[in-house]
C-alpha cells in the first residue's frame, strides 16, 4: 500500500504537479485545432533499412564547379545518405603527366557549405521593398507560376531585349548550371539581351586579340619546365588557383633552376613561396614599367631584331601599316622620338616607384635569360588602362623574342587549351543584341541610349531597357558589380528592373534584391563535369552524392518547370535529366573528340581523366616555325604592335596603337589624391572564390576579412594592427579591421574582395565590401571594369 | 493483490499523468508550428487551457496575455517572426535542429541526426523527409515524444511501460534537454513575440520538468511492482 501512495504522493504533492495534472481533464488543444497537422513521423519502411548496409561508408568522388580556376576531386564519404567527411584526390604527386588534384582550404570546407545551416531550402517571394530583405515562404508551384508569367509578360511587353541573365560565376565550370538553364528558356520564347566578356581578364580579352589575334597565347604549364628566367605579373596562383596543379609546375619549373620574380603591389603568398625576387609596384603604373624595360632592352640592343623584323608590325619605323608615319613606331616612343620623353628607367621610377637600377637589371635579365616566360595576371588588367598592361606584356615577350619557343611566354590574356568535352546543353537566342557585360546598369538605366562606342553590337540600338533579370548562383547582381551604393539604388527602383529572379545556396547581399528567391543547390547534390579555367589537361566527375536538401532544387528542373508551363518543356529538355546530359557529354567526347575518353561508369569509378600529351604545347609555335602557311589572326597576319584598327578608332589618348602608359584618373598622378591619398587595391583571397563562402566559419578563421596597409601609411594615421577602420572615398564607405605589414607597398591599401556587403542601419557596410569604393567608369577600350583603380582615405574608427 | 490487479491499478493511476503530459507536448508542438493563416493560435487562443498554463508558469502567464490581445495583424506579425526566426532566408536566429547547437562547427546533419534517425527506427518510424531534412528538428522530435506517450497510454503491461518511460528518459536526457535551453535562450534574447517569448520559456521548463517527473515515477515503478 505504501508504494501507491508513493506513486501517487510523486503525482499529486506539489501545487505544480496539481496543476499539471488538472490538463488530463481539460479539452485537448489537438481535438480542436485539427490534431498536431499531418504526422510527419510514418511507418519505417523495413526494406530501405536492410537495402541501406546501415555502417559502410560509400565514397564518392565529386566536384564544385565554381568559378575557380582549377578542379578539384572532392571525395564524398556517405553513409545512410548523409555526408560524413570529405577527403581529397590520394593520387602520389610526381609524375606530372597526371597531377593530383587536390583540394585547397576551401575545398576542406564543402561539407560544412553542404550542411550549413543558413542554406536556402525555399523557394520564397518578396514581400517588403526590394532590397528590404522581407520574403514569404512559398511553394514551388507559385513561384514557377509567377517566373513563367513574368517572362511571358515582361517578353510581350517590352519585348525580348528586355530580359537579361546577369553574369554570374557560381556554377560556372560545368555542363549545365542555372545560367545556361535560364538562356534556354529564354531563348525559346522569343531571346534575350546578351552581354560579352567578363569581370576576371575583361580589358586583356579585348585587348590582347589587337596584338596577336587572339587570346590563346598561353602554353602548356610543363613549358615552364624549361624556362630560364619567369616573371610573375600581378599573379598569385598561391592564392587565385589558376589551375589546381600549376603550382606543382611552377615549383618543378624552380627546382629546374629558373629564376622568378614578382611583380605585385603586395608580397603575396606566391612570392614567399616561390619567388626569389619581390619587385613592388604601384597599381596603374606597370606600363610605366614596361615602357622603361622596353627602353633598356632597345637603348642596350639587347632585342631581338630578327624576330621583330620577321613576325612583327610596329616596331620600329621600318615596319609601320601603310600610312602610318614612321615616328609612330614603338621604338620612337620608347625613346622618346616623338613626345621629347625618353621612357628611361628614372622617368618609370617616378612614376611606379621601382627604383631604376632594379629596372634596368630586371630588363636585362629577362632580355638575356633565355627563354624566359613573362606570365601577366589578371589583376594588373582591372584597371582604367587595362588594355595596356596586356597588351604591353605582349610587347616586352615579342622585343625579346620569347614568343613560340619552348619555356618562353607570349605574355597577353594567356589561355590556352588543348582538352575538351562535348557540352550537350545549349540553346541559341534569336536577339543578336549584345552588350559588355560591365554595363548591365548601364542597361537597366539607360538602355535605349546606349550606342557602338558603348560596345553594344548586334544593333544599332536597343528598343528597350533591361525589365527582367535572371541572376543564377551569382553575386554580381549587387556585391561583385562596381559601385554597390549606386546598384543598390538602381535596383530598389523596382520601375526600372520589374522582375529579378535570384537563385542561390545563401542569402547572398544579390540574393536580397530578388522578388523570387530560389534555393540552388550545391554540387554534392546534382550530376555534372567540372573542367578547370582554359589551362588544364583534366576534367572531374562531378557525381550526384545525396537528395537536394530541404526544398533545393537544381536549376535546370526549376527552368523545366516554367517551360513546361509555356508549354514548351519537350522543347527545353529534349527529354533529357541532367544525368543524361553527363553521359551524353562522356559518350560524345569518346566519339567525336577523345577515342581514349573513359566510359561514363569508368569515369565515375575515376572520379578523374587527365589528357596526356608527349609534348608541351607551345603558344604560337605553329606561327613562328612557318609564318606563311599559318599567319597570326590579326588583319596583317602578323602580331600588331602597332595596331592599325585602334589607330583608326582615333583615340590616341585613351587607346593608343601601341601599348603606352598612360596616366590613370585615380591614379598615384591624379591631382585627387590630395584629398585621397592611397590607391586601393583588391585580391582574390585565399579563403574565398571571388564572394563564395565568405559566410563560412571554418575559412575565416583560415583568413578573416582585413585590409593591408604598410607601416608608413598606418603611422600616419594613427593606425595599428587590429583597429578598425573607416575607408572612404565619394563613392561609399566601409569599416574594416587593419593588418599593419610592410608586405604592402608604401601608399597602397589592398582588402580582398568578395566580403559580404553588409550595410547597418545607416547603410555602411561593416565587412569590408569592396565595391562600395570602386567605379563604374569602364575600361576605355573594352568598357570592363576597372575595379583595381581606386583613391580613398582611411581613417582610425 | 494479484499482479494483475496491480498493473491495472497502475495503468489507471497513472493515466491522468500520460494524458497531462500528452496535452502539454501537444501544445508545445502546435506552439512552434507556423502559425500560417492563425486557424492554429484561434485554436489555442480558445482551448489552449490558459488558465491553467498562467497558473504553473511565468511563460503561460506571457501565453496567455498575448491569446487575450491577439489581433489578426499580430497573426501576420507572427508568421514573419516564425520565419524570421526558424525558416529563412538567411542566417536563422534559432535554427531548430538539435545538431546545430551539439556540433562544434554548428552543421546539420551531423552524429545526433544519426541518434535520432535511429531512435525513430527502433520504433518502426520513419521521417518522411529523411534524408532531404535532418531528422532532429524540434517539431519532430516532439512528435517522437508524443508517440511514446500515445504508446504509454495504450500499455497496460508494466514492464512495457517501463521501458517505454525509460526511453522518454533517455530522449530527454540525451536530446530535448540538451539543446533545447540553448535554442530557447536565442530566442528569449532575440525575439520581441510574446507568443515565441512564452512558448520558448515554456518549452524550456517543461521539458525540464518533465525529465524530473519521469525519473521520479521511473523510480516508485519498481516499487508498484
Amino acid at each position: 500500500m505504501s508504494d501507491k501512495n508513493t506513486l501517487k504522493d510523486l503525482l499529486s504533492n506539489k501545487m505544480q504537479r496539481r496543476t499539471f495534472l488538472k490538463w488530463s481533464g481539460a479539452i485537448g488543444v489537438p481535438v480542436i485545432a485539427g490534431g498536431i497537422g499531418t504526422k510527419m513521423l510514418v511507418d519505417h519502411k523495413e526494406e530501405t533499412k536492410t537495402a541501406k548496409a546501415k555502417d559502410t561508408e560509400k565514397i564518392i568522388s565529386t566536384c564544385s564547379i565554381n568559378n575557380c580556376g582549377g578542379r578539384c576531386v572532392i571525395k564524398a564519404h556517405v553513409k545512410d545518405g548523409m555526408v560524413v567527411r570529405v577527403s581529397t584526390d590520394t593520387q602520389e604527386s610526381g609524375d606530372l603527366s597526371t597531377p593530383p588534384l587536390r583540394a585547397c582550404v576551401r575545398g576542406r570546407n564543402y561539407r560544412n557549405m553542404l550542411y550549413d545551416p543558413d542554406r536556402l531550402k525555399y523557394p520564397m517571394k518578396r514581400v517588403g521593398k526590394r532590397g528590404e530583405g522581407k520574403f514569404k515562404r512559398i511553394s514551388w508551384e507559385e513561384a514557377i507560376e509567377t517566373i513563367a508569367s513574368e517572362v511571358k509578360r515582361i517578353g510581350d511587353k517590352y519585348g525580348p531585349e528586355s530580359r537579361y541573365v546577369n553574369y554570374a560565376s557560381g556554377q560556372s565550370w560545368g555542363l549545365h548550371g542555372g545560367k545556361n538553364a535560364a538562356r534556354k528558356l529564354l531563348s525559346l520564347t522569343g531571346g534575350f539581351l546578351n552581354y560579352r566578356n567578363d569581370y576576371s581578364s575583361g580589358a586583356g580579352n579585348v585587348a590582347t586579340p589587337y596584338t596577336y589575334g587572339t587570346n590563346n597565347t598561353g602554353s602548356s604549364f610543363d613549358s615552364l619546365l624549361h624556362s630560364k628566367y619567369i616573371i610573375l605579373w600581378g599573379q598569385n596562383p598561391s592564392e587565385m588557383i589558376f589551375s589546381t596543379p600549376y603550382r606543382e609546375y611552377l615549383m618543378q619549373a624552380k627546382k629546374n633552376g629558373a629564376k622568378i620574380i614578382v611583380i605585385d603591389p603586395r608580397y603575396t603568398d606566391t612570392a614567399i613561396a616561390f619567388a626569389d625576387e619581390w619587385i613592388p609596384i604601384l597599381p596603374t603604373t606597370d606600363n610605366a614599367l614596361m615602357d622603361a624595360m622596353g627602353y633598356v632592352i632597345v637603348k642596350e640592343k639587347l632585342h631581338d631584331q630578327a624576330f621583330l623584323d620577321k613576325y612583327c608590325i610596329g616596331f620600329d619605323g621600318d615596319h609601320m601599316p601603310v600610312g602610318v608615319a614612321k615616328s609612330e613606331s614603338l621604338k620612337s616612343y620608347l625613346l622618346g622620338e616623338k613626345d621629347g620623353i625618353e621612357k628611361t628607367p628614372e622617368w618609370a621610377e617616378r612614376i611606379c616607384g621601382v627604383p631604376a637600377g632594379k629596372i634596368q637589371e630586371i630588363a636585362r635579365e629577362y632580355a638575356k635569360s633565355k627563354p624566359a616566360a613573362l606570365i601577366q595576371g589578371w589583376a594588373a588588367q582591372r584597371q582604367a588602362y587595362g588594355e595596356q598592361f596586356m597588351r604591353g606584356g605582349a610587347q616586352l615577350a615579342c622585343l625579346t623574342g620569347n614568343v613560340g619557343k619552348l619555356g618562353g611566354w607570349a605574355a597577353g590574356t594567356g589561355y590556352w587549351s588543348r582538352s575538351d568535352i562535348v557540352y550537350p546543353f545549349s540553346y541559341e537566342n534569336p536577339v543578336k543584341a549584345s552588350i559588355p557585360c560591365f554595363l548591365w546598369t548601364k542597361a537597366v538605366e539607360k538602355g535605349t541610349e546606349m550606342t557602338e562606342a558603348d560596345g553594344l553590337e548586334g544593333t544599332d540600338k536597343l528598343t528597350t531597357n533591361i525589365k527582367l533579370i535572371f541572376n543564377m548562383a551569382g553575386n554580381m547582381l549587387i556585391n561583385q558589380h562596381a559601385d554597390i551604393n549606386k546598384t543598390t539604388k538602381l535596383l530598389e527602383d523596382d520601375s526600372k528592373v520589374e522582375f529579378i529572379v535570384v537563385s542561390d545556396i545563401f542569402m547572398t547581399p544579390s540574393a536580397r534584391y530578388a522578388d523570387i528567391l530560389l534555393p540552388g543547390t550545391t554540387f554534392f547534390e546534382r550530376y555534372d563535369i567540372g573542367v578547370p579555367w582554359c589551362f588544364g589537361d583534366y576534367v572531374v566527375f562531378g557525381d550526384k552524392t545525396i537528395d537536394p536538401l530541404f526544398e533545393c532544387r537544381d536549376e535546370y528542373d526549376v527552368f523545366a518547370e516554367v517551360a513546361d508551363k509555356l508549354g514548351l518543356k519537350e522543347k527545353f529538355t529534349e527529354g533529357k535529366t541532367t544525368l543524361d546530359l553527363v553521359k551524353e557529354s562522356v559518350e560524345r567526347t569518346r566519339k567525336e573528340l577523345t577515342p581514349d575518353f573513359p566510359s561514363f561508369e569508368e569515369f565515375r569509378r575515376n572520379g578523374v581523366h587527365h589528357f596526356k600529351y608527349d609534348s608541351p604545347l607551345i603558344g604560337f609555335k605553329e606561327q613562328i616555325d612557318d609564318l606563311k602557311k599559318h599567319p597570326f589572326e590579326t588583319p596583317s597576319c602578323k602580331i600588331e604592335l602597332f595596331s592599325k584598327a585602334l589607330w583608326d578608332m582615333n583615340q590616341q589618348d585613351e587607346i593608343p596603337a601601341i601599348a603606352k602608359y598612360i596616366s590613370s584618373w585615380e591614379g598615384p598622378q591624379d591631382p585627387i589624391i590630395n584629398k585621397f591619398p592611397l590607391q586601393l587595391i583588391s585580391w582574390h583571397y585565399k579563403r574565398r572564390c571571388h564572394s563564395t563562402y565568405d559566410n563560412q566559419a571554418w575559412l575565416e578563421e583560415a583568413a578573416k576579412q582585413e585590409m593591408w596597409m604598410n607601416p608608413k601609411d598606418a603611422e600616419k594615421r594613427g593606425i595599428k594592427s587590429g583597429d578598425r577602420v573607416q575607408v572612404y572615398n565619394e563613392r561609399g564607405s566601409i569599416y574594416i579591421d587593419v593588418k599593419v605589414t610592410p608586405r604592402i607597398t608604401p601608399g597602397v591599401a589592398g582588402i580582398p574582395q568578395g566580403a559580404w556587403f553588409t550595410p547597418d542601419k545607416d547603410g555602411l557596410d561593416q565587412r569590408g565590401s569592396v565595391n562600395v569604393l570602386t567605379s563604374q567608369r569602364p575600361t576605355a577600350l573594352a568598357k570592363s571594369n576597372p575595379q583595381l583603380t581606386n583613391l580613398v582615405e582611411v581613417k582610425k574608427a | 493483490m494479484t499482479t494483475t490487479t496491480t498493473t491495472e491499478t497502475l495503468h489507471i493511476q497513472l493515466q491522468p499523468f500520460f494524458l497531462s503530459r500528452k496535452k502539454y507536448f501537444q501544445l508545445l508542438h502546435l506552439l512552434f508550428s507556423v502559425p500560417a493563416t492563425g486557424e492554429l493560435l484561434v485554436g489555442i487562443q480558445n482551448n489552449g487551457n490558459l488558465q491553467e498554463l498562467e497558473e504553473i508558469h511565468d511563460g503561460g502567464k506571457i501565453l496567455r496575455n498575448f491569446f487575450e490581445h491577439m489581433t489578426a495583424e499580430q497573426i501576420d506579425r507572427e508568421n514573419e517572426e516564425y520565419q524570421r526566426l526558424f525558416i529563412g532566408p538567411g542566417p536563422l536566429v534559432a535554427p531548430p535542429w538539435e545538431s546545430y547547437y551539439r556540433s562544434r562547427e554548428h552543421l546539420l546533419f551531423e552524429e545526433w541526426t544519426y541518434q535520432i534517425r535511429e531512435q525513430y527506427h527502433l520504433f518502426g518510424l520513419q521521417y518522411k523527409n529523411e534524408n532531404n531534412e535532418p531528422d532532429d528538428h524540434l517539431l519532430l522530435e516532439l512528435e517522437f515524444m508524443i508517440y511514446l506517450v500515445d504508446s504509454c497510454l495504450q500499455e497496460t503491461k508494466t514492464d512495457r511501460l517501463v521501458e517505454l518511460i525509460s526511453s522518454q528518459i533517455h530522449f530527454l536526457e540525451n536530446h530535448l534537454t540538451m539543446w533545447i535551453p540553448y535554442f530557447c535562450k536565442r530566442i528569449i534574447e532575440q525575439t520581441n513575440s510574446q507568443l515565441y517569448l512564452g512558448a520558448s520559456m515554456l518549452l524550456e521548463d517543461l521539458l525540464t520538468f518533465d525529465l524530473t517527473t519521469l525519473l521520479e515515477v521511473r523510480e516508485a515503478l519498481p516499487d508498484v511492482r
